[in-house]
């Protein structure tokens, strides 16, 4: 049963290599592989899940255990993830029928089995190598809409990217020198002897900024609005939505298992609080949708980040909590965009063209303001009380930030609500006030329905979160699950 | 100001690094995991080469991955080159000299490919190696006569079933009910041609895909860069 969890990381990669080769032969078989995989992949874990999934599982590839080998580790956390994954690239899946398709509907495939890759893998270099694949996937993804300022747009992030990269083998390669391990849990056990010193946090910086340029980290997270303001509106809700979040989940593993210092908690800390002020100040001054989209996903994330630097784990739940939550509010706002984007002043009396989008907007804009009945009350919620807790000076500024990026939110979301139930100016045409249609504005309903569900289920899934951040936080549960017969030191 | 920026960075990086790097143990590197593999390699995977047991048995998954990103990379060019046409042809040919040089290396590279990629599991080197050696041998007869081209479907055909057979290699093991990418088939004949069961298998695959890949990229290439 568990080793099945394989084929929803074989399975895309196979379907990938063999799109080009099977559209040429048959347009019907390879339109419906990628979505049959992608369903397929969803059953595999809704299966697993059902089936009573309670302690977490490891996965050894190749049948060597780890340490020697590579492991998978599925915990409800990465489960979780895994399955956002396979149901978010069927949802985001490139229905395209043109030249190109094949080639879009390879690297979708390949984003995907990297992004579930990224989700269960146990081993560091495992993950440097998906997180790689999911970077080329995009560059291709973020380039194929072919217009002047996405290839200008994807050059910069392929450079930032590289950059990223660098950083990060940097600091894997540091650990490695230090300790002579790669799998997670063997580093875990390691760790407190061997990588809390100096050379340690070096690696950890140089890990964190590395990997920080998908999770929109501060100083590295200058691509975000040329990317999601050019590419695909799809791409852009995947990448904003889930891959920001699994660079995160990869941060936080990291954190929790092998970095726990206070000066790595600090250190995100502080770049969380930058981003939330350049992010939201800078979505404030947005005078277009995707952009101000994507510059209050930079604000969100830093959020998340100031929730994973409280000590002790204690913001695991507000980790979790927000980041979902981000995950189905700006994927849905994205899908909004789809027609809605260019200058927000267009879209002066939109709501009557588009009754239903104007209240998804609305409404997402309120739940990812904090309003209290809706899901992002509760994610903010939990933050402010952890953070209010807390006596050090600096976590209570990044309390104060946190309070002034939600009025700043605030007042540029209700400023597009306010631009969209207006009364559309006297010299435009009623024609040319765009509409939300077709297939996005089903995507987007299907988000708000989520949405809503939460809303009224919220005390099931707050206690179904508590246990998934619990079971994340038991390290001695990750060392004993990898590695059963493994006590202390070396083997 | 930017310029100013990148200077305090890259200095800051170089100062760090050299930090980091006086802290460092040179020459003393703890072998934690490399005894361990170093011991049992020979008996878990059959393979000579200690690289190789690495590559494709302890680490199989990572080699996917790579060869995954080379595809992406490859699928993702072509998405940006394949927009504009083509007016290839209309470049001089090379020479007699070129022409038959290229045409006598040919054979040779290949041999030399092949020879590489299936003692990958005795010998250094392997598929990533010997493919590229094999997608130079195509080079040649591309760079002689401008004009020719390759025949992409085949060549796109190899690029995806090579791929496809290394999964399906991994895959059949998970028939058998071992784990996916398990070193299948063991033979008792360490250093023999024939050994290490299903590695030179995958070895194989990676060679073709690499080679087919980086050949029909370097001909999109031609083809795009042509003078319009």
């Amino acid at each position: 049963m568990s080793t099945n969890l394989v084929l929803i990381i074989a399975l895309p990669l196979l379907g990938a290599f063999l799109l080009p080769v099977l559209m040429r032969s048959s347009m019907a078989i390879a339109l419906w592989s990628g979505p049959a995989i992608l369903i397929y992949g969803c059953w595999i874990i809704a299966d697993l899940w059902l089936s009573g999934f309670a302690q977490p599982l490891s996965v050894a590839i190749g049948g060597f255990a780890p340490p020697l080998g590579i492991n998978l580790y599925v915990d409800s956390l990465a489960l979780l993830f895994a399955f956002a994954v396979q149901l978010l690239g069927l949802v985001f899946w490139p229905f395209t029928l043109d030249q190109e398709s094949a080639r879009r509907q390879s690297l979708m495939l390949l984003l995907v089995a990297a992004s579930t890759g990224l989700a269960l893998s146990g081993d560091l270099f495992n993950l440097y190598v998906f997180y790689e694949l999911a970077a080329v996937a995009t560059f291709g993804l973020a380039s194929a809409s072919g217009s002047g300022a996405a290839y200008v747009a994807t050059l910069r992030y392929l450079i930032l990217s590289g950059i990223g990269s660098v950083l990060t083998l940097f600091g894997i390669a540091l650990i490695y020198s230090q300790t002579g391990t790669l799998n997670l849990a063997h580093l875990a056990q390691l760790a407190p002897e061997q990588l809390h010193n100096s050379l340690g946090l070096t690696a950890f910086l140089a890990i964190l900024i590395g990997i920080g340029v998908k999770a929109e980290l501060f100083p590295v997270n200058t691509w975000v609005p040329e990317i999601y303001a050019t590419a695909s509106t799809r791409l852009s809700a995947f990448l904003a939505g889930l891959l920001s979040k699994l660079a995160l989940l990869i941060i936080l593993r990291l954190l929790l298992l092998i970095f726990h210092q206070p000066e790595a908690a600090q250190v995100i800390l502080i770049l969380g609080i930058l981003g939330v002020i350049s992010g939201e100040l800078a979505a404030w001054r947005a005078r277009e949708m995707k952009r101000m989209l994507a510059f209050s996903s930079i604000g969100q994330l830093g959020m998340i980040f100031i929730a994973m630097a409280l000590p002790d784990g204690k913001g695991m739940l507000a980790v979790l909590a927000l980041s979902l939550h981000h995950l189905i509010i700006k994927s849905g706002l994205f899908m909004l965009a789809e027609d809605w984007g260019g200058a927000l002043e267009r879209l002066r009396g939109s709501a009557k063209a588009s009754p239903l989008g104007a209240v998804l907007f609305v409404l997402f804009s309120l739940s990812l303001v904090g309003m209290p009945p809706l899901p992002g009350f509760w994610a903010k919620f939990v933050l402010i009380t952890e953070l209010a807790a807390q006596v050090e000076p600096l976590y209570l500024l990044g309390l104060a930030v946190f309070l002034l990026a939600t009025v700043v939110e605030a007042s540029y979301l209700f400023r597009v609500a306010a631009t969209l139930y207006g009364s559309p100016a006297q010299d435009t045409l009623s024609e040319e006030i765009p509409k939300t249609k077709g297939l996005s504005l089903l995507t987007a309903s299907l988000f708000g329905a989520g949405v809503i569900a939460v809303a009224l289920l919220i005390a099931p899934v707050g206690d179904g979160l508590q246990a998934i951040a619990a079971q994340a936080l038991d390290v001695d549960l990750y060392i004993t699950t990898v590695s059963p017969a493994v006590s202390g030191g070396s083997q | 100001m930017g310029s100013l920026t990148g200077l305090l960075f890259a200095g800051g990086l170089g100062f760090m690094l050299l930090a980091v790097a006086s802290g460092l143990d040179f020459g003393a590197p703890p072998m934690l995991i490399g005894t361990e593999i170093q011991a049992h390699a020979p008996q878990q995977t059959g393979a000579a080469n200690i690289v190789t047991s690495v590559v494709l048995g302890y680490r199989a998954i990572d080699t996917l991955g790579e060869l995954s990103i080379l595809f992406a990379s490859a699928v993702s060019a072509g998405l940006v080159l394949g927009r504009r046409h083509t007016t290839a042809g209309t470049q001089t040919k090379g020479g007699f000299i070129l022409q038959s040089g290229g045409s006598l290396l040919f054979p040779l590279m290949m041999t030399i490919g092949f020879y590489i990629i299936f003692h990958g599991h005795l010998t250094p080197g392997g598929g990533f190696q010997g493919g590229v050696i094999l997608a130079a041998a195509f080079f040649l007869p591309l760079l002689a006569r401008p004009g020719a081209r390759l025949h992409h479907k085949s060549l796109s055909l190899i690029e995806g079933f090579a791929g496809a057979s290394f999964i399906l290699i991994g895959l059949f093991a998970m028939l058998e009910g071992k784990a996916f990418l398990q070193p299948m088939l063991i033979q008792d004949t360490l250093g023999q041609l024939v050994s290490a069961g299903t590695l030179p298998l995958l070895y194989l695959a990676v060679g073709l895909k690499v080679g087919a890949e980086l050949a029909s990229l370097l001909s999109r290439l031609i083809q795009t860069e042509a003078p319009q």
